[in-house]
């Protein structure tokens, strides 16, 4: 399983070199994945880094290639995002133990399933953002999306404390 | 069962804020895309029954009762009465126990009614009873995003006894009891073993006529007969102390040795005592047969260093645990003063006295990092040992000087014919 968490961190830091194959944005790959590489192997807290790292570098690949936005390729990542963290966590879990029989089969049906529900779930919401935005031209864009997202994080957060957020 | 959220939501909160913050100031739609279907995947919380509690755990264990160094396959049964996502069972193991094959920790899926077997191997390193007791398990949802916690008590008992030390010749005693045995009796009897010739007289038995002597001497003579008999061996152990690192101290391969030494005492027929010696007495009463071996197995199951700034003298252990005729074997690394004062008080009462010393500088060499300081301080430890063991000898004592990685009958066999002199004499 922690081959497969690397595979899967490999193609996170892929994709922003294939947008943009320059040598910050390599780099800022290279310490992501070094990290993710740590991150599966050693502890969670550097997975977390490592990811953090690569979406700085998409962000970067992002700006510096331009043009309009790639929602599917960004879909993609969401969905390799998801995957990664689940299938490393997994392979901590699994790592020294006995695994029961048709466990793995029934794992993978679920990430498969979890992958399929979110990405068309983020293309929906994507598209529909897309339509909406097409048609209602909102003044202050960003503050509205700053707001937004602040909106959103919130709710999580409170969401998420009223069944026991873990500490860090 | 509370489920409670994972470490993995957090994770997933951080970098769903890092992807939004990004996408903000960035002005890049992508990064909001891309955290999107995180958050998402944030609605199976409480969805997946991470709190079922539809199971039941059953262990065996291969054998209940073992020696040191042997295998104990483990095999724990979770039956499931409802569907179970994602179960993890983890059996923390004593330092006693060392994991041989598989693993103490299993994770399982398992339907309604279905039972799975987990099994894995572990190795009795050292003497001791053994509880596996708890059974810890964890109820994951798939994604492991929520997770419930419970433990749950088996019944596991495991006695591991120390390890078997071949042992063929054992230290003779001095002195012998009234019983039937394996000794050859100074005392003359019924017997099989020859002693002198007399002249018959009137009650003689026919059968113990010697014709050869009386044909010579053309007198009626008989060959008397060497009585056999038993013995009583007190073993008595130093727990004051140890050096060494577990499952290989001084106490360990005291604790062995005093195993082998019973064995094979009591497989001669003689009475076995045993006597732990650790500021304040602990014992066992000589006695002979299988239910008497097991009884002083489980003592020295027990056997453990205590510390005590008590020191009993030897005059106060009754009679009947030491008795006077008794041959006395200690069992000590001789680190602590107050065991060898112990031996010189035995030594003064007359009593038939082999000390048998595991020595401890092996053991702890082994332990420590090796240096030319520890191998001069080994050295002088070497021979401060020896000054003490020929002060000891000096008195009367045999002592044996045993290297726990030599065999035991090696130690033993090149004290035997000094010992065997001074018995004859």
């Amino acid at each position: 399983m922690r081959r497969a968490a690397a595979i899967l961190s490999v193609v996170l830091v892929g994709a922003p070199i294939a947008i943009t194959p320059s040598t910050a944005v390599a780099g800022l790959g290279a310490a992501a994945l070094v990290s993710c590489g740590l991150g599966i192997l050693i502890a969670p807290p550097l997975l977390v880094g490592g990811i953090v790292l690569a979406l700085g570098e998409y962000t970067l690949a992002l700006s510096l290639a331009g043009g309009p936005p790639r929602l599917a390729g960004a879909v993609l990542v969401g969905v390799v995002l998801v995957l990664l963290l689940e299938t490393a966590d997994f392979g901590r879990r699994a790592h020294r133990a006995t695994i029961g029989p048709r466990l793995m089969a029934a794992q993978m049906r679920a990430w498969a399933a979890a992958a399929a529900l979110t990405g068309i779930g983020a293309l929906a919401a994507s598209a529909g953002a897309s339509v909406a935005s097409a048609t209602v031209r909102l003044p202050w864009a960003p503050a509205i999306a700053a707001i937004g997202v602040a909106i959103t994080l919130v709710t999580v957060a409170l969401a998420l404390s009223a069944r026991r957020l873990p500490r860090a | 069962m509370t489920a409670r959220l994972t470490p993995l939501v957090l994770s997933v909160v951080t970098i769903a804020a890092w992807g939004l913050v990004l996408g903000v100031s960035s002005g890049r739609a992508e990064l909001v895309v891309a955290v999107l279907p995180l958050l998402l995947g944030l609605l199976r919380i409480g969805r997946t029954g991470a709190a079922a509690n539809g199971w039941t755990l059953a262990r065996a264990l291969s054998a209940p009762r073992v020696f040191e160094g042997e295998r104990v396959t483990v095999t724990v049964t979770v039956s499931a009465e409802q569907p179970v996502m994602l179960l993890e069972l983890f059996e923390p193991l004593p330092p006693t126990l060392r994991l041989a094959s598989g693993h103490n920790r299993g994770l399982f899926r398992l339907r309604a009614g279905e039972s799975v077997e987990w099994r894995y191997e572990v190795e009795c390193v050292r003497r001791g009873r053994v509880n596996l007791g708890t059974v810890h398990a964890r109820l994951w949802d798939r994604a492991g995003l929520e997770a419930a916690e419970t433990s749950t008590g088996l019944p596991g008992q495991l006695r591991v006894y120390p390890r078997p030390l071949p042992l063929r010749r054992l230290p003779a005693p001095r002195r012998m009891q009234a019983f039937v045995g394996n000794y050859v009796a100074p005392s003359l009897g019924e017997g099989i073993e020859p002693g002198e010739i007399r002249a018959f007289v009137p009650g003689d038995r026919v059968r113990h006529v010697n014709w050869r002597a009386s044909l010579r001497f053309r007198q009626l003579f008989v060959t008397q007969h060497h009585q056999e008999r038993n013995a009583d061996v007190v073993l008595m152990l130093d727990t004051l102390t140890e050096a060494g690192e577990a499952p290989d101290t001084t106490l360990d391969a005291s604790v062995r040795a005093a195993a082998a030494l019973a064995t094979g005492y009591l497989a001669r027929k003689d009475r076995v005592g045993l006597i732990e010696y650790c500021g304040p007495f602990r014992w066992v009463r000589p006695g002979s047969g299988r239910a008497h071996q097991e009884r002083l197995f489980e003592t020295l199951l027990r056997a453990d260093v205590m510390f005590s700034y008590v020191t009993q003298e030897v005059a106060l252990v009754p009679r009947r645990v030491l008795p006077p005729q008794a041959l006395v074997i200690a069992i000590s690394p001789l680190i602590d003063p107050r065991f060898e004062k112990a031996l010189l008080d035995l030594a003064a009462r007359g009593f038939d006295l082999v000390v048998l010393s595991p020595s401890p500088i092996p053991l702890v060499r082994r332990a420590t990092r090796p240096s030319a300081r520890a191998d001069l301080a080994c050295r002088l430890w070497a021979l401060e040992r020896r000054a003490r063991a020929d002060a000891l000898q000096r008195l009367g004592i045999t002592l044996v000087d045993w290297d726990p990685a030599e065999p035991l009958e090696a130690a033993l066999g090149g004290a035997s014919p000094a010992r065997r002199r001074r018995v004859a004499r």
